[in-house]
């Protein structure tokens, strides 16, 4: 059976789907042709269809510096960069939530195992070097743009660090303000025994609080109070404001050759940390057992979180070598 | 080793050839043979090589290639009012098929010589 002409120009522009909003920009005119002219031979192909999604999908790990072809050196080294700061958000929503829990039982209670115990080091640990990273990733990505802005050449550049600037202050006044309403560590005399202290491990716990299980169990969700299930709608959206916004930022910002590759090295490190942080987690989450009160218990949502974290992990790492590829060219121009 | 892989990665303005085209070599040596005699668009090209080499290059295929040639600069693309741009082979993309068959010559001039000698 023929499509009318206009069902195939339909097809043809569906199929484009498949295809990242750059690539159409600059190939789809002349793709959609090739498309109507191959669809008008040949109406159905499954072959046709599944090689489109591919290719499209090769196009966007292209496009986002994850794969595929290599873009031009500096917008690859952006993109990857960009690319690991997403995997980074991602292992770390799951990673901190994780971490609270600890951290939120050694309030309480000492673990009673060593599989916890240094699981609890070596994630602590990585959480300062984190902390200490994003700073100096931060600082010579800030004063760029706030060059930029001072020079009024920051088109483009205002809305997405103002999004990322507004959703970061949401997730830090909810997130302290829900700490501080939760009797489980803030303000009480026995909330300073822990690695960690209190307020950070309640600040943690609060900012995480999304990442529950309790969402696979509705009717105990709504037992909770009305704002904290508000905050668990809120606070996942304001991480994402936060990605997207620096995200798109860091895409804009036309850095340096030298700044792309001092950025570039401190996401290696950064790559090092989740895979210390990635054990630690494993070795709470294998063999830490239920520890005192059950207070270091495991559930299915830190399997699940273990696998998140090691995909974004494995995600991290290509985009780290995408991004050393794309410096080292730049380093010869 | 490591010191011959970093100069060669440091000389990324010279033509790195089809190497770095993975799965997509076979394919961009295809496109690079049928623009060798003139520029085509992509209906024109899957057409060409359909004729030639027996092989019909499906879309997604056909623009991924066409994509990084143009991203290596060993093709470009030629101004034109039609949706349909037709692109062309540049010098670096001539003298990187040249190199490329050459290559192939090579390896199939070995085999069918040992091929002759052992199995008539």
């Amino acid at each position: 059976m023929e499509d009318s002409p206009a069902g195939t120009v339909n097809r043809a522009t569906s199929l484009l789907r498949w295809y990242p909003k750059e690539w159409r920009a600059r190939y789809g005119d002349e793709f959609a042709e090739l498309l109507i002219s191959d669809l008008a031979e040949r109406p159905r192909s499954w072959r046709r269809t599944l090689d489109v999604a591919r290719n499209g999908l090769v196009a966007r790990m292209s496009a986002v510096g994850l794969g595929g072809g290599a873009l031009e050196p500096r917008a690859q080294a952006r993109a990857s960069l960009a690319s690991l700061g997403c995997a980074l958000a991602v292992f770390l929503a799951f990673g901190v939530a994780m971490w609270s829990q600890l951290t939120i039982g050694w309030q309480w209670s000492d673990p009673d195992t060593t599989a916890t115990r240094a699981a609890m080091v070596v994630m602590s640990g990585a959480v300062v070097l984190f902390v200490g990273l994003v700073l100096l990733a931060a600082i010579p990505v800030g004063w760029e743009i706030g060059k930029r802005l001072a020079r009024r050449q920051g088109q483009g550049l205002l809305r997405p660090t103002a999004l990322a600037l507004a959703c970061a202050a949401v997730l830090i006044i909810g997130s302290h303000h829900f700490g501080n309403g939760w009797p489980g560590t803030g303000g009480h005399a026995w909330s300073h025994q822990g690695l960690v202290p209190g307020g950070v491990a309640a600040f943690s716990w609060a900012s995480t609080l999304w990442v529950s299980s309790y969402w696979a169990h509705p009717s105990a969700l709504l037992s909770f109070p009305a704002g904290e299930i508000a905050w668990m709608g809120i606070s996942p959206a304001a991480v994402i404001g936060l990605v997207v916004g620096a995200t798109k930022t860091l895409r804009r910002l036309d850095l340096s050759p030298r700044t792309l590759r001092y950025e570039g090295r401190l996401s290696k490190i950064a790559t090092l940390g989740m895979l210390v942080f990635l054990g630690g987690c494993g070795s709470w989450v294998v063999d830490g057992g239920p520890g005192p009160r059950n207070l270091f218990h495991t559930g299915a949502i830190d399997v699940g979180g273990l696998v998140v974290m090691a995909a974004a992990l494995a995600i991290a790492h290509r985009a780290v070598s995408r991004a050393r590829r794309g410096g080292t060219w730049q380093a010869a121009g | 080793m490591a010191k011959a892989r970093g100069s060669r990665e440091r000389e990324g303005k010279t033509p790195q050839g089809l190497g770095t085209f993975g799965r997509y070599a076979g394919p961009a040596t295809l496109i690079l043979s049928s623009l060798a005699e003139g520029a085509k668009h992509g209906y024109a090209l899957t057409k060409d090589i359909e004729a030639f080499a027996g092989v019909r290059l499906a879309p997604g295929t056909l623009y991924e290639a066409l994509s990084r040639l143009q991203g290596q600069g060993l093709i470009e693309a030629v101004a034109s009012d039609d949706r349909r741009r037709p692109y062309r082979l540049t010098a670096v993309g001539a003298a990187a098929l040249r190199a490329h068959l050459d290559a192939q010559r090579r390896v199939a001039d070995v085999g069918l010589r040992r091929l002759a000698g052992t199995w008539g």
